[in-house]
């Protein structure tokens, strides 16, 4: 083992890099476990790429041969059904713990100077993950996806002047055909992975940079008092036990509640009752479903996506708005602010399903 | 080995059975990739062409019954020689149809409906005719393909 | 005759148009004919009877008119006698004896029908008179069904148009308006429970219910315009004319030849005619519903071995089937993918289908060699859907092993983690 290191210490300045890794620390107090959520999403990520490329080596996408593919890989191939409910269940346990990583980052500050750019390239991550969990959710090209996807391609169809440009360019055309699932598939396998993979990269490089964030609880205590740990090795094993069992609980929910295919998509046929958009995207389902046709002239759904828009850039500039200029005070106003935001989201998700 | 200390002597032993108990664990996760990897034996995504018989499997006036997919299909050699595929679900109550060598038709013996071979219903019960395939020689084998549905 | 041809023809184009279009008792009389008749005073049950469906009538629709099957003369408006009485060719309204003739002036005449319907067959009339109905007819017995009865009068469709009292699918009802009427069949003798029988039985689901076009109904068995209820001996024949094998193999068979001897009525005898339900094993039963029974004793030990042995043949494959179904279903509910398993399905039971009718051979080594490849299907279904549920059982035990491994690896790591920082 040491022999190699030593080989490479030869070639590398492997000494400069193990100081570098060294520095990086994390604070210890009651909510060091928060620290957790960045490195299971990193985790969960690689799983989808993992999983992704195993899929792609039996999934045909096309019309024909999408749902056939599916089907094969479920009951034909051996683990098949393995690698695609993992594949599922870890896409959408992505999204829940980016989300948890974001608010957690939210209310601890972690995005005041010099993090702001940290919490940009994160937010991109987000929405491309969103993304992904978007255009994949059409691949099977079963009755579902198929029309939650003709629900959710119409909302950016909505938006005004560039809505019908945009909607043509996403869905490949003025419906959504095969064309779209090709559009879609080359989205989800090159586009997205090649922007993800890069900002990633630059998420990950400005932490490793900037240090782990202290939460202000911690910054106001003396220096004597507050404690960490170092990343490499302590924190970082106690990651890899923490991806340990996530990888287990993925597997329980990949045996015990797996993803049913259902019947092929028919473009022809009626849309069947309850088309629902993924639960990430419910909240905004149902706000532009509770909106009232019209507001003020202009049409609800319009102003819902505005609105929309709208908050995405603010919350997107929070670093710019809570300023911080050296003092430690938290500010309650946006406390309150992050409060409403997540009890909407969590309303709004619960009454989608209600309804 | 008495000449290491005990908390070298522990961390060895727990190193060892770390790295044995993560060699043994990546092996219950390979496992399902290599198998995974393996394709299964009826690489069947989507059935729009079958193999069905070797050139000189069927004489003039023989038939066989084969699958498409789900759906049953009858590949027969006429007297002329020619082959001819069609779907072999009787459209009146689908049962499986036959050839009848002596009329050189196809029927059905389940209440006499008859076909001729471009698969259109002549006689009896069938109310539709038969989806006609298209059989495509390749070397020495026989293939049935199916078209793409309108 | 040719007269009024001559003058139908001269105004062919015209009447085309009118008859076409005149609308129920609504227009104005554009020949001599309606003129008078649409503005008598007339029962609305006869105004109805003769108007209201000319529209819909193919001979209206060809161009004919009241006087090319009434004769008479339809320009001679507002004059009785010019019109009808004292035409050489008025006919009128027929009697019903003379219906058959009226309607073969045309229909019976091969050079005339090729005009209106190359392909058609011209020899109804002549069925006609050779049929149960027709003799009677002759007889002067004039209860019994005539062309008008089953065709309609001043309304008649094509028969393939599905308002044709004689479309396959109502055909049966046709006929039951009079042989379903006990009151009016009275006088004939016969049974009137035909229709009813009809309903309950396997082709009367298909027509009634299935909407089935080429299920057997009435005309089938007993022919159109020749109907009569088919002679003893060709029983098997018409029935053969859909079910064929299982006329070829009983007729070959030894109870076939006995039947043929006996003089029995093949089909009818174990079947039934109008009733006919659907077989079963129960039917070759040596007790309660079983048919052999009807001429069989319980003392004939031979003929009941043979039935027993088919019989069970029989009901093996068929709870093999259920076996299969039942374990399919069992892997459906375990949600695995079961739709290849269905093929195997569909074949057993079209086994099942070929060993039922190889009941007919009444030979206990046929039947048996008929079933092996519907048991060879169920017993694939089976084993495939046995497969798919050990593969139920496989994952979780597998999900086991993985924990299994997990857990203490987590613990190990743990136990690292403490190792390291103590030191």
């Amino acid at each position: 083992m040491s022999r190699i290191y030593d080989w490479f210490r030869d070639r590398f300045d492997l000494d400069a890099v193990a100081a570098f890794a060294k520095k990086k620390e994390v604070p210890l107090y009651r909510g060091t476990f928060l620290y957790y959520l960045g490195g299971i999403c990193l985790f969960l990520f690689g799983l989808q790429v993992l999983t992704g490329i195993l899929l792609l080596l039996y999934y045909q996408p096309g019309e024909n041969t999408a749902y056939e593919s599916m089907k094969t890989i479920i009951s034909r191939v051996e683990f098949g059904w393995l690698i695609r409910d993992i594949h599922g269940w870890s896409a959408n346990l992505l999204i829940f713990f980016a989300f948890l990583h974001m608010f957690s980052v939210f209310f601890g500050r972690a995005y005041r100077k010099p993090r702001e750019l940290t919490w940009m390239t994160g937010f991109i991550l987000l929405a491309l993950a969103m993304g992904f969990g978007f255009t994949g959710y059409l691949l099977p090209w079963n009755e579902l996806a198929y029309f939650a996807t003709r629900v959710g391609t119409n909302i950016p169809g909505s938006v005004p002047v560039v809505g019908g440009a945009l909607l043509k360019l996403l869905r490949a055309g003025d419906e959504v055909t095969g064309a779209t699932l090709t559009r879609f598939y080359g989205i989800h396998v090159s586009v997205l992975p090649a922007l993800f993979a890069g900002v990633l990269g630059l998420h990950l490089l400005l932490i490793q940079v900037l240090g782990m964030s202290v939460p202000p609880s911690q910054e106001r205590l003396p220096p004597e008092e507050r404690r960490s740990i170092r990343f490499f090795p302590n924190f970082f094993l106690r990651d890899v036990m923490v991806w340990l069992v996530i990888l287990n609980v993925i597997a329980v929910l990949a045996v015990f509640f797996p993803w049913e295919l259902g019947a092929k998509a028919d473009p022809l046929a009626p849309a069947p009752a309850g088309i629902r958009p993924e639960w990430y995207f419910m909240f905004t389902f149902q706000t532009l479903k509770l909106l009232p046709a019209h507001i003020l002239g202009v049409e609800g759904e319009v102003l819902g996506i505005l609105g929309f828009g709208l908050g995405g850039l603010i919350w997107f500039c929070i670093p710019f708005i809570d300023r911080w200029e050296g003092s430690h005070k938290v500010s309650r106003a946006i406390n309150v602010f992050g409060v409403v935001v997540v009890v909407y989201m969590i309303v709004m998700t619960i009454w989608g399903y209600l309804a | 080995m008495g000449t290491q200390p005990r908390s070298q002597e522990r961390r060895n032993f727990l190193n060892i059975v770390l790295g044995s108990g993560a060699v043994v664990w990546l092996g219950s996760l390979v496992y399902p990739v290599l198998r995974y990897l393996v394709p299964p034996a009826t690489a069947a995504t989507d059935v729009n062409s079958v193999r069905v018989a070797t050139v000189d499997e069927l004489r003039p006036g023989e038939y066989r019954i084969f699958r498409f997919g789900r759906l049953p299909g009858i590949l027969f050699r006429m007297e002329d020689g020619t082959l001819h595929a069609l779907s072999a679900r009787c459209t009146h109550l689908d049962c499986t149809v036959q050839f009848d060598e002596e009329k050189q038709q196809i029927w059905c013996a389940c209440h006499g409906g008859v076909y001729d071979v471009n698969g259109r219903n002549i006689a009896g019960p069938p109310p539709r005719p038969l989806e006609r395939y298209e059989v495509v020689l390749k070397g020495k084998d026989v293939f049935v393909r199916r078209g793409e549905t309108a | 005759m040719n007269r009024i041809r001559d003058a139908a023809r001269s105004v062919l184009p015209l009447l085309a148009t009118l008859a076409v279009v005149l609308p129920a008792q609504a227009a104005a009389g554009e020949d001599a004919c309606t003129d008078c008749h649409l503005g008598m005073d007339e029962s609305k049950e006869t105004q109805a009877r003769l108007f209201s469906h000319w529209a819909d009538d193919i001979h209206g629709q060809v161009g004919l008119s009241c006087a090319d099957c009434h004769g008479g003369n339809p320009e001679a408006f507002d004059d009785e006698d010019a019109a009808m009485w004292n035409v050489e060719n008025f006919t009128g309204a027929p009697e019903r004896t003379e219906i058959p003739s009226f309607c073969g002036r045309c229909h019976s005449d091969p050079a005339y029908m090729r005009r209106y319907q190359p392909e058609a067959a011209t020899d109804q009339e002549a069925q006609y008179w050779t049929s149960r109905h027709g003799l009677l007819l002759k007889e002067g017995q004039d209860k019994v069904a005539t062309c008008t009865d089953c065709h309609g009068v001043h309304g008649i469709r094509k028969t393939d148009s599905p308002l044709s009292p004689v479309y396959p699918l109502n055909v049966p009802e046709t006929c039951g308006r009079c042989h379903a009427d006990a009151a009016y069949m009275a006088e004939f003798g016969i049974p009137t429970d035909q229709l009813a029988k009809y309903r309950s039985s396997v082709h009367g689901v298909a027509l009634f219910e299935k909407r089935d076009t080429g299920v057997a109904t009435c005309n089938d068995c007993h022919g159109n315009h020749g109907a009569m209820p088919p002679s003893v001996k060709d029983i098997s024949k018409v029935c053969g004319t859909c079910h064929a094998t299982n006329q070829k193999l009983f007729e070959s068979s030894k109870l076939g030849q006995i039947f043929a001897d006996e003089e029995l009525r093949f089909c009818e005898e174990c079947h039934g005619k109008h009733g006919i339900q659907k077989p079963s094993e129960a039917m070759l039963a040596w007790e309660g519903d079983g048919v052999c029974l009807r001429c069989h004793t319980d003392a004939d030990t031979g003929p009941r071995e043979v039935a027993g042995a088919i019989a069970a043949s029989l009901g093996k494959l068929r709870s093999h089937l259920e076996e299969a179904r039942a374990e399919v279903q069992h892997a459906e509910e375990k949600g695995m993918e079961v739709s290849d398993l269905l093929l195997f399905l569909e074949e057993a039971h079209d086994g099942l289908v070929k060993t039922r009718t190889s009941v007919h051979t009444f030979d206990p080594a046929q039947v048996t060699r008929a079933a092996e490849p519907g048991h060879k299907a169920a017993q694939e279904a089976i084993e495939g859907a046995r497969a798919l549920v050990e593969n139920w059982v496989f994952k979780r035990k597998y999900l086991l092993v993985f924990t299994v491994l997990t857990l203490p690896l987590v613990l190990l790591t743990y136990l690292k983690v403490r190792q390291m920082e103590r030191s």
